[in-house]
């Protein structure tokens, strides 16, 4: 390869522009470009997303009440004026199904969960999480993208778009799925929205190619690539000496990228690789599909400068139609998967000293109602969609160790303390991804947009 | 900053009212001494020398042929056309070409193409399930017919908001209405179809004043709009032309319309005339009929004669398995070891069932497990009969021991789903059913019956004597529709009836107005929620646009012919911007999606207003404003341009170079199948699977797979790729397509190292360029590598290598099949064949990555 100086600079700058970088992006609407704009506390996130909604309620937030009033019909204020996605008639409270642990700073935690309970002293609890969408693909592009509908760019989009990568091979915004099934919402939860589509999240399979089209056709080695690719460059530097158009060298650059990606991704999502008192840690086996292996590969792409890593794990609508969603037999089930790999991400991200940079960040769309469901007079158990209030985790960067923040009433029903809607959760990621929500903006149609749309605050209560 | 200073004096012109919605300006430039002084040419030239700029040559007429080609058609010409119009001196030649191409129906696909995108064209509803609209394609093809006919625009924009209300509706123009039926449908289980019915109506509003009026009126669904004087009311008084629909977020999209096409009308007739044959042929003569009727009547008096009684139902249940299957082809003890009714099987006893009725469906709950059901009859004498059974979900039937029938199957339960003779004998009779549930609620029905013939049929029996003509019309038609010598016929005649009910065309959403009583009451949605109603609006247009003739209806048929009247000339400027967007890679107005006070001004404002005034003095012809905008000068200028000219106009916005820029994502894979000679030809129809990635649908709750398409539909231009919201094609996405849950203005243009994969990777650019390999190395048999590289050139490129490009393929070639005879196992996976394929397919995938490939020339 042709490395006159001028070039090896480009290059430098070109690798940024993988699934998220300078050169394809164009600068913020602002003109502030990708510089931060407040002091960041947190290099990279990893947001665990439980897909359906888990029931915090019986997680998180202990309600003695609910277990005295268990079986009698609940208070009619919880109907006035309501809308539920499936509960008919004059629905019966619901006590919890399982027991209670205490962790080390006192909080009480299902008994479910006893990994996690061991962590909880490092972790804030928000207790009083509030949104205004009860169905999953709404509450999901609400939380994700700040709007209920599909079209506005997620997350991690607005992070590669404002942060960019700091690896050059690998992308800014890896998405990595688990449970079994697509989140309601679909795509729209990594998508790019109206940005340059090179900032939708990269989503990083578990069978098959990592990174869809990342395997060449059979017959091709390293070397045939190279070779190719060699003379490719040789035929384009020709073309782009007589026409002298920009876009060319970047295409240059960027196929000798997708050429170092080649190898960069399966190195980086090779879990063989790690020893296994890891793998023990964990709970992973390589070569499954699982919320447990997620974890361990989202730990070794943020160590690799990755942004965001967003995890999608399916399976967490508990409303008790049948087995495949009842709160004595699900339940247990998705707490068994999640307590002991939640637990051994902050606890390798800790001991690698990769917190104090890392915000994690747990939860669902939102809560589940105090009262059982019981759709058609099912008999299994289970909560309905609830907005009104649930909890949520978060870990690492600047967050406040061990703190509860919020609380709700006595069946945990509504917000009692230190209400926090999804768009304030928003704007307090960016702030710690030294990020200001109101001037992170892109100009479209008209209007200038942002995650947190025309709302959302800095939560100071979440931060150390 | 010269061209800064020249866009803030065109605004600063602009007057007191806001440019986009002034009449025309007549005024053209005089002609600053170019060749041919078109009137476009004479707009770009006074531009360009203004900021001083060297207008560029034109390109060579192979390169403009190449650009044209692809612009208009979405396809590269062949290199034989390419010769013959190189060669060809007349100076009509490239009016000529232009209109050849527009003559094609490839070009009606390409201008379809840019069409969806705007329409939000999907052939899924969106949102959580996604589940699909498989019959959507019906409108595309509406679509594909009206611009090969170069449908006058305005008749194209009037069919497709209002062509229902239109005094001459036809199912046509009905059909084009599912324009504003591409809004997404929410499934999902416990959504307010309300709310969701308000999201579809504001995205109407949204797409349409988006579309034709480049308005972003959707700033004002909230609050007044902070920029252009328009209202929250406003808003809504545009937003209730459209709520007067019938459609509501119904999970069947109703309501719809089914329109044939023309091969389906054609079809129609061919089988009505065999239907009519068939029936002829279904007849039955008196006395056979006499003979069955008293046949079947003696089979129910000795039914009768037997006096069958039968006993209590006793049910053992549910046993459960790991899964449906399983628990449907498990034998558990019941079927095992015979029916204990007093003792524990599967540890559980049997249950008595006095009150359960025949002929009633009885149910129970258990997913994935079986229930068992037995019973006794005594008869006094010998008869045949017939079990009537339903069942929710697998059967197995056992009478009298022997086991009659199994079968896996899903449903609810329904009387008489299953038919199963069977002989009461004198005494002791026992059937034992076996009932599989797989989720859900399951159940059963049970009935014993002399006959299998219909109820209507049965009441019918009695001697033949006494049969009166209604009660021997109700025999006959059962003896049709069951006796076995005419089952051929009758075979074939569902057939028909199948294929004529196919033929009727996909039932496609449409709009419809509710009929006058049912006329909902708009209201403002105070902060743009629907739960919170306010003021009462009827519909208007906004006040800073002209108002609605006094005498047009206040429907969308009086909206739709007012977006495009004479009095509004914003529609016409909006539209050629797009198409001046389309073949220039940027608009003259650069944000095509926003004609308001927050919008650029335009770059060329005067040439805005020509062509806006020729489109509509041409009577909206989109083809006739596209010949024009090809044979400019400024369109057909080289797009070579030193470095000091690039500094001063980098993103080309004063035109005096030509237009470039990376293919659009269908067009790249459309020429790549060009010109590998892989691409069907097939115009139109429901929408194709290309091959992608396994595992990339996996919609929650949805049953729809994605199959590879088999034969020609691999290999269909990316038009009729079928599109599912949530998970479009992964390779389109990469390369810039959008998934359409809204419409697109604009498309962003990457370059990005996922699109370098893609184009090396994905398995269908891999099989181009097996198949240019093989192609090549056919037409030019025995050449040599010089001339397998100028072919490759001449047939991807159009043109002819120059020595330096020759000499690097070549040497790579001739190292490919040094490696490659070392290596016959990797010539064979590649290629399938030996060395000097497997090399050739290697250049193959070099020219089919070329910058230049992949750019518009």
């Amino acid at each position: 390869v042709n490395a006159s100086p001028d070039r090896r600079s480009f290059l430098r700058h070109a690798a940024a522009a993988l699934c998220g970088g300078t050169l394809a992006a164009p600068r913020a609407a602002d003109g502030s470009g990708r510089v931060r704009q407040v002091p960041a506390r947190a290099r990279s996130v990893i947001w665990l997303h439980m897909e359906g909604a888990p029931p915090t309620l019986d997680m998180f937030d202990r309600k003695p009440e609910l277990d005295r009033w268990h079986g009698r019909k609940c208070p009619d204020a919880f109907l006035q004026r309501e809308r539920f996605a499936f509960i008919k008639g004059h629905p019966l409270l619901l006590g919890h199904p399982h027991g209670w642990l205490r962790a080390r700073n006192g909080i009480e935690v299902c008994e479910l969960f006893p990994h996690l309970a061991q962590q909880l002293d490092g972790v804030t609890l928000v207790r009083s999480m509030v949104t205004d969408q009860f169905n999953h693909a709404p509450a999901e592009l609400l939380l994700l993208s700040g709007a209920p509908r599909p079209g506005r760019p997620s997350f991690g989009g607005w992070l590669s778009f404002g942060l960019g990568s700091e690896n050059g091979d690998l992308p800014a915004f890896v998405v990595m799925l688990s449970g079994g099934n697509q989140p309601s919402a679909g795509s729209a939860l990594w998508g790019a929205g109206f940005l340059p589509s090179v900032h939708q999240g990269c989503e990083f399979r578990s069978a098959g190619d990592p990174v869809l089209y990342l395997q060449d056709p059979a017959g091709y080695d390293r070397a045939r690539r190279a070779r190719a690719l060699a003379a490719l460059g040789d035929l384009d530097r020709e073309h782009e000496a007589a026409v002298g158009d920009p876009e060319t060298t970047t295409r240059i650059a960027q196929r000798e990228l997708a050429y170092r990606m080649q190898q960069s991704v399966p190195e980086a999502v090779d879990l063989r690789q790690e020893p296994a008192e890891v793998h023990a840690l964990y709970g992973t086996k390589p070569g499954e599909t699982s919320l447990a292996n997620n974890c361990l590969l989202a730990r070794r792409l943020v160590e690799r400068g990755v942004r965001c890593v967003q995890l999608f794990d399916s399976g967490w609508d508990i409303h008790g139609t049948g087995p495949h969603d009842d709160l004595l037999t699900q339940f247990p089930r998705k707490a068994a998967e999640l307590d002991r790999a939640l637990a051994a991400l902050l606890i390798d991200l800790q001991r690698r000293g990769l917190l104090d940079e890392t915000l994690v960040v747990w939860g669902g769309e939102f809560g589940r109602t105090p009262m059982n469901e019981a759709r058609d007079g099912s008999t299994f158990l289970g909560r309905d969609h609830h907005p009104h209030c649930y909890s949520m985790l978060l870990a690492g960067a600047g967050t406040a160790r061990g703190a509860v923040v919020g609380a709700t009433d006595e069946f945990g029903y509504r917000t009692t303390e230190t209400p926090i809607h999804v768009h304030d959760l928003q704007a307090t990621v960016l702030h710690l991804l030294g990020l200001d929500h109101e001037r992170l903006t892109w100009r479209f149609q008209g209007r200038d947009f942002r995650l947190t749309d025309v709302h959302g605050r800095v939560r100071r209560e979440l931060l150390a | 900053v010269v061209a800064a200073a020249l866009l803030a004096s065109a605004v600063a012109q602009s007057g007191p009212g806001h440019w986009a919605d002034q009449p025309f300006a007549v005024a053209a430039p005089a002609a600053v001494g170019t060749t041919n002084p078109a009137p476009i040419d004479t707009f770009v030239a006074a531009g360009a020398r203004a900021v001083g700029l060297a207008l560029a040559p034109p390109a060579a007429r192979a390169t403009w042929l190449r650009r044209v080609a692809l612009d208009l058609t979405g396809l590269p010409p062949t290199p034989a056309e390419v010769a013959a119009f190189v060669a060809d001196g007349d100076p009509g030649a490239s009016r000529r070409a232009v209109d050849h191409l527009l003559a094609r129906p490839a070009a009606a696909e390409r201008w379809t193409q840019w069409w969806l995108d705007l329409a939000r064209y999907a052939d899924s509803q969106g949102y959580e399930k996604d589940d699909l609209r498989p019959q959507m394609w019906r409108w595309r093809d509406w679509v594909l017919d009206a611009f090969a006919r170069d449908l006058p625009f305005d008749r194209f924009t009037i069919e497709q908001l209002a062509g229902d209300l239109l005094p001459d509706a036809t199912d046509e123009t009905r059909l084009a209405t599912a324009f504003h039926r591409q809004t997404m449908t929410n499934t999902e289980g416990g959504t307010d179809d309300e709310e969701f019915r308000t999201a579809a109506l504001v995205d109407r509003v949204d797409t349409t004043m988006s579309v034709w009026m480049a308005a972003t009126i959707g700033c004002a669904q909230c609050h007044d709009h902070k920029y252009d004087p328009l209202s929250q009311k406003e808003f809504f008084q545009v937003y209730a032309f459209f709520d007067q629909t019938a459609d509501a977020d119904r999970p069947d999209d109703a309501p719809t319309l089914r329109v044939p096409t023309r091969a389906q009308q054609a079809r129609t007739k061919v089988l009505e005339r065999e239907r009519t044959e068939l029936r002829a042929r279904r007849q039955v003569d008196d006395a056979t009929l006499q003979a069955w009727s008293e046949a079947q009547l003696a089979r129910q008096q000795t039914f009768a004669a037997a006096a069958v009684q039968a006993g209590t139902w006793h049910v053992l249940g549910p046993v459960a398995a790991a899964d449906f299957h399983t628990a449907h082809v498990t034998p558990f003890a019941p079927e095992r070891d015979g029916v204990r009714l007093d003792g524990e099987q599967e540890g559980q006893t049997w249950r008595a069932e006095p009150d359960w009725v025949d002929g009633k469906v009885h149910g129970w709950r258990g997913d994935t497990s079986a229930f068992y059901l037995h019973r006794t009859f005594v008869a006094a004498g010998e008869a045949e009969a017939v079990l009537a059974l339903g069942s929710d979900d697998a059967l197995k039937v056992w009478w009298n021991g022997a086991e009659l029938l199994a079968k896996e199957i899903g449903r609810p339960a329904a009387p008489a789903q299953e038919l199963v003779p069977v002989v009461v004998r004198a005494g002791r009779n026992e059937v034992l059913l076996k009932v599989t549930n797989g989720g859900w609620p399951g159940g059963f029905c049970f009935e014993l019956r002399a006959t299998a013939l219909a109820e209507t049929a049965t009441a019918a029996l009695g001697p033949w004597a006494t049969r009166d003509d209604t009660s021997r019309e109700f025999l006959r038609a059962e003896y049709l529709a069951t006796a076995p010598e005419l089952a051929a016929v009758r075979e074939r005649l569902a057939a028909v009836e199948a294929e004529l009910v196919q033929n009727r065309g996909p039932a496609v959403p449409v709009l419809q107005e509710l009929p006058p009583p049912a006329r909902r009451t708009t209201r403002v949605h105070l902060r743009g929620n629907f739960l919170n109603p306010g003021e009462v609006v009827t519909p208007a247009t906004p006040a800073c646009w002209p108002p609605l003739p006094t005498d047009a209806p206040r429907d969308r048929l009086g909206f739709a012919r007012w977006l495009v009247s004479a009095d509004n000339p914003r529609t016409a400027r909006v539209v050629a911007n797009r198409i001046w967007s389309e073949l220039f890679g940027a608009g003259l107005v650069t944000t095509l999606e926003d004609f308001g006070r927050q919008g650029e001004a335009p770059s060329h404002p005067a040439l805005l207003d020509w062509l806006a005034g020729e489109f509509v003095r041409s009577g909206w012809s989109l083809r006739q404003l596209l010949r024009t905008i090809v044979l400019s000068e400024a369109y057909g200028r080289s797009t070579a341009a030193a470095q000091a000219m690039r500094e001063i106009d980098p993103d080309n916005r004063w035109l005096a170079r030509g237009p470039s820029f990376r293919l659009a994502a269908e067009t790249l894979r459309d020429q790549a199948l060009a010109v590998s000679g892989l691409l069907a030809p097939q115009v139109g129809g429901p929408s194709v699977m290309p091959p992608q990635p396994a595992g990339i649908w996996r919609q929650l709750y949805s049953g729809a797979r994605w199959q590879d398409a088999t034969g020609d539909d691999r290999h269909r231009r990316s038009l009729y790729t079928f599109w599912r919201r949530t998970s479009p094609h992964p390779a389109m996405l990469v390369l810039d397509a959008q998934s359409r849950e809204a419409c697109v203005l604009r498309r962003q243009r990457t370059n990005t190292p996922l699109q370098a994969l893609v184009l090396w990777n994905d398995p269908q650019f891999h099989e181009a360029a097996q198949a240019l390999a093989v192609n090549l190395v056919t037409a030019t048999d025995g050449a040599d590598d010089g001339d397998r590289v100028r072919w490759l050139w001449r047939q991807c490129l159009l043109r002819e290598p120059s020595p330096t490009e020759l000499q690097r393929l070549t040497a790579l070639v001739a190292a490919e099949r040094s490696h490659f005879a070392a290596e016959p196992a990797a010539a064979e996976a590649l290629a399938g064949a030996g060395a000097e394929l497997a090399a050739w397919t290697v250049a193959a995938g070099v020219v089919l990555n070329l910058d230049e490939f992949v750019t518009k020339p």
